[in-house]
């Protein structure tokens, strides 16, 4: 891989980066409230009845413990690219990137990964409150599923990083695949264990969500965090997850070759 | 007669927030951050009459565009008097502010996707300026700009120095009194930058309206200020006419010959610095009172066809004029808060 | 000077703005049509957490609301959702444009409000779709619950779209005068829909602090649930009043921080 000398210094540079704007780091964290009050919506449903799911019933500790982990895996595998390669190419300094002795999806890797330690600041006391407020129960106690755990987190975080490459490297083609990403954002909210767990899926929902890519992304760390699966289902469930991830890092830079050499024919 | 512009001893000062490098400091700098007070304008006066053309000159960073943004009422001052045509820009009046345009070269106010066309509309409607008046004063300005059918392709459509036309007219929609210029020929090819020069002169022949201009092309402010105020470090450093500013900061001529024949460059060092010299022609730069002199000699000793006796280039001696001032000017005035 | 002239001055300007909004729109002709197949898109997933909620004949749903009642809230969201993203999200993305391209300083130069200008400047006007998307949720609302609203629930519900109009501008002013302290300002447009998005869930999930949070605060609970009350016709007529004098005064508040933001952005130099 060229240029692979300067990823340590990238790194460095792209957390200066994420740290030296504080209002922007509050406006990003704001902007995934949205497990928190699913949180809330749930518990209040649960406190006049607990939901029957189909592994048992979730009272509202159990949603509380289940949404506190969806808000920090959310956290720690967020990717972004979709929205900064589109608007790079729309401003024209793409070409900038290009000139740079290194992959641009590389670049954009190492600038998400930049990123992830910031995140520490917000994802750490969050887990101080799950485990405090009880969720501790809630939480699997196996040392395996926790391996897993940290395996599923990296999966996740492949398929919605090369997912977001891929639908920004359709702005190579077309005027802006911002809409694209908005439909992606409507599926991973509704399929993928985000907005409710998987657990409560109807059947119609949970066969659809089987062939998609979204529960893939937050839904297996989640289910494994909150011991939703034994160790039988693991090894499967995990292959499908980087299947997932190999599938769209294929297609990612499947799309930036094709992509790259129309942008340099038409002078982007 | 009252000036149009008035200003005494204007000042304009930020709060800059110091980011040293480095992880460590970068971290602590979300819980702690360190300021310092940087002087953009550091006490400005002149006075500029209606109808005056005047040229802004300095080096990057020197407080012309953040003394021009005070002119315009985009920016508070931080102390000093200010009034255009008896008014307080801060206090942005209507009235005021139909008075006057500010035009900044590589920013526009054009509609990207609609012909300029609707962005002249829009002004219109915002100016208030009467359909009959506007009507003829479009015909007019595409006329001057000769825009012909530009005004109805999409500003998107239009090369930059088509689109700096158009955005000339539409900053002229409302006729303004006070038309302030900022870098408004930057990046535009030799050309473009004429036919711009000509047409602000037209305008302010024409209409009388005062003009400041800030710009790194001499040739912009040679051709259209007889007046320039030279700003550094957000002091004014020197305020008068431009060829006096030449005299003083390089009071030398240059003198080029032309030769029949080639001449060694000893046999023209006796008669002043040699700055060119090939087989065909040199040139010499002297004091501004012994050209006669050595014109003289020259064309009785050496083989001379043709000979040009010119000022430096302008941006020659605006360097010097700048690498002086730094020289000598104190550094700017900071004071370190810790906030 | 007729105190006449400055509302007619603003209308006159208001529907020039609106001129160039549709101009634009007639530009974009395929976005309208992609643009409207992802708003059914988007409805139909909106309503897909009731299913979930309400499913398989569980006895569960949110305390004092059946699903019937729930849909209507949700159509009401779409309905306001069709407006955030038709006239609020374009312009606050093109004043955050402005900012990052400095050309910010040309409106403050105009001799009309900025506040006006930068309001008016972007439309989108085929977002029209959401429209008839909420009016499909609705009507299935009704579907479910039985019976239609009446007439004066209607009436009263049409006032509540004012209010929630003019709350969710007010909201917008606020993040655009945000957007002169913050510095990296592409997560705002997000961060407003993020917010917006508990919108869509009747009032009775909120309980304590929360709700309060979202009656009085960020006023979501007023915006979507109070219309849906109406229409039901279990509105008490105290709510509709406050919620009246609530967003004219959250519109004055609103326009205070906006000033206060032009004045601190001219004074530390944009």
């Amino acid at each position: 891989m060229r240029g692979w000398r300067a990823i340590p210094t990238m790194l460095r540079v792209g957390l200066a980066e994420a740290v030296a704007y504080r209002a922007e780091m509050i406006v990003w964290v704001l902007a995934t409230t949205m497990p928190l009050i699913m949180l809330v919506v749930w518990t209040a449903i649960a406190e006049v009845a607990p939901v029957q799911g189909l592994q048992g019933t979730w009272s509202s500790k159990r949603f509380v413990a289940y949404f506190l982990s969806v808000f920090i895996v959310r956290q720690l595998i967020s990717a972004w690219a979709a929205w900064q390669i589109n608007y790079e190419v729309r401003q024209g300094v793409l070409s900038m990137r290009l000139l740079r002795p290194i992959h641009p999806v590389i670049s954009y890797l190492v600038e998400n990964v930049a990123y992830m330690p910031s995140r520490l600041f917000i994802t750490v006391p969050i887990a101080v409150v799950l485990v405090l407020s009880g969720g501790a129960e809630h939480l699997s106690h196996r040392p395996l599923i926790w391996v897993a755990w940290l395996v599923s987190l990296l999966g996740g975080w492949l398929v919605a990083f090369f997912a977001n490459c891929a639908i920004g490297a359709l702005s190579l083609f077309i005027d802006s695949s911002v809409k694209v990403m908005d439909v992606w954002l409507a599926g991973f909210f509704v399929f993928s264990g985000y907005l409710f767990p998987v657990d409560l899926f109807p059947p119609w929902l949970r066969v659809i969500s089987e062939w998609l890519p979204f529960r893939s992304q937050i839904g297996l760390p989640v289910e494994l965090m909150t011991g939703a699966h034994d160790d039988g289902e693991l090894w499967g469930l995990l292959a499908r997850q980087w299947g997932w991830a190999a599938f769209f890092m294929a297609l990612t830079f499947f799309l930036w070759d094709r992509g790259i050499r129309r942008f340099q024919a038409f002078g982007g | 007669m009252t000036a149009a512009i008035h200003v005494k001893g204007l000042k304009k000062s930020y709060r800059v927030h110091k980011r040293p490098p480095g992880i460590a400091a970068a971290l602590r700098s979300v819980f702690h951050r360190t300021y310092s007070e940087v002087a953009a304008v550091d006490g400005i006066e002149f006075d500029i009459e209606a109808g005056a053309r005047v040229g802004f000159l300095g080096p990057n960073g020197a407080g012309k565009t953040t003394t021009l943004k005070m002119l315009a009422g985009l920016l508070h001052p931080s102390a000093g008097e200010l009034s255009v045509d008896g008014h307080l820009p801060q206090r942005r009046e209507a009235e005021y502010l139909k008075k006057i345009m500010l035009v900044m070269g590589q920013k526009q106010q054009l509609i990207w996707d609609l012909p300029p066309e609707e962005t002249f509309e829009l002004n219109r409607a915002i100016y208030e300026v009467p359909r009959d008046v506007y009507e003829r004063r479009m015909k007019e300005l595409a006329d001057l700009l000769e825009l012909g059918d530009l005004v109805q392709r999409p500003t998107r459509q239009l090369s930059l120095g088509e689109r700096m036309k158009c955005e000339l007219a539409a900053a002229l929609v409302h006729g303004p009194k006070v038309l302030f210029l900022d870098e408004p020929t930057i990046g535009l090819d030799v050309s473009m930058q004429v036919v711009i020069r000509d047409f602000v002169k037209r305008y302010n022949e024409r209409t009388g309206a005062t003009l400041i201009l800030t710009s790194h092309y001499m040739d912009d402010v040679a051709a259209l200020c007889p007046r320039v105020i030279v700003i550094d470090k957000g002091k004014l450093s020197y305020d008068g006419a431009l060829d006096e500013l030449v005299k003083k900061v390089r009071p030398e001529k240059r003198l080029t010959l032309r030769f029949s024949k080639p001449v060694a460059r000893e046999d023209l060092e006796p008669f002043g610095a040699v700055v060119k010299h090939d087989a065909a022609q040199a040139t010499l730069q002297l004091k501004q009172d012994s050209v006669n002199d050595v014109v003289g000699r020259a064309l009785k000793t050496l083989p001379v066809m043709d000979l040009t006796v010119m000022d430096p280039p302008l941006e020659e001696v605006m360097s010097e004029l700048f690498s002086r001032s730094r020289a000598s000017q104190k550094p700017a005035a900071s004071e370190e808060g810790e906030w | 000077m007729s105190p006449w002239r400055a509302p007619v001055r603003y209308l006159a300007l208001l529907t020039r703005q609106l001129r160039t909004s549709a101009l634009l729109t007639a530009q974009y002709r395929a976005d309208f049509l992609i643009d409207g197949v992802i708003s059914v898109f988007w409805a139909a997933t909106a309503v897909v957490p009731l299913f979930v909620v309400y499913g398989r004949g569980r006895d569960t749903g949110i305390p004092g609301w059946t699903f019937g009642e729930s849909l209507l809230v949700t159509g009401w969201f779409v309905l306001l959702q069709g407006v955030l993203d038709g006239a609020i999200n374009p312009g606050l993305q093109a004043v955050v444009d402005h900012i990052r391209k400095g050309t910010l300083d040309f409106v403050l130069l105009k001799p009309a409000d900025a506040q006006f200008l930068v309001s008016t400047a972007r439309f989108q006007l085929w977002r029209v779709v959401s429209l008839v998307n909420a009016g499909v949720v609705i009507g299935f609302a009704f579907h479910e619950i039985g019976h239609g609203p009446s007439l004066l629930g209607v009436a009263e519900a049409a006032a509540l779209l004012a209010v929630a109009t003019l709350m969710l501008y007010s909201l917008w002013i606020l993040i655009v005068s945000a957007a002169f302290l913050v510095v990296k300002v592409d997560n705002l447009t997000y961060l407003f829909s993020s917010i917006f998005d508990a919108a869509r869930w009747p009032g009775g999930v909120f309980r304590g602090g929360l709700r309060l949070v979202f009656t009085f605060v960020v006023p979501l609970i007023v915006m979507t649930t109070y219309p849906a009350e109406a229409l039901l016709g279990r509105l008490a007529p105290t709510s509709l009043a406050w919620s009246l004098l609530g967003a004219a005064a959250f519109a004055g508040f609103a326009r205070t921080v906006w000033l206060g933001s032009i004045s601190r952005y001219t004074s530390a130099g944009g």
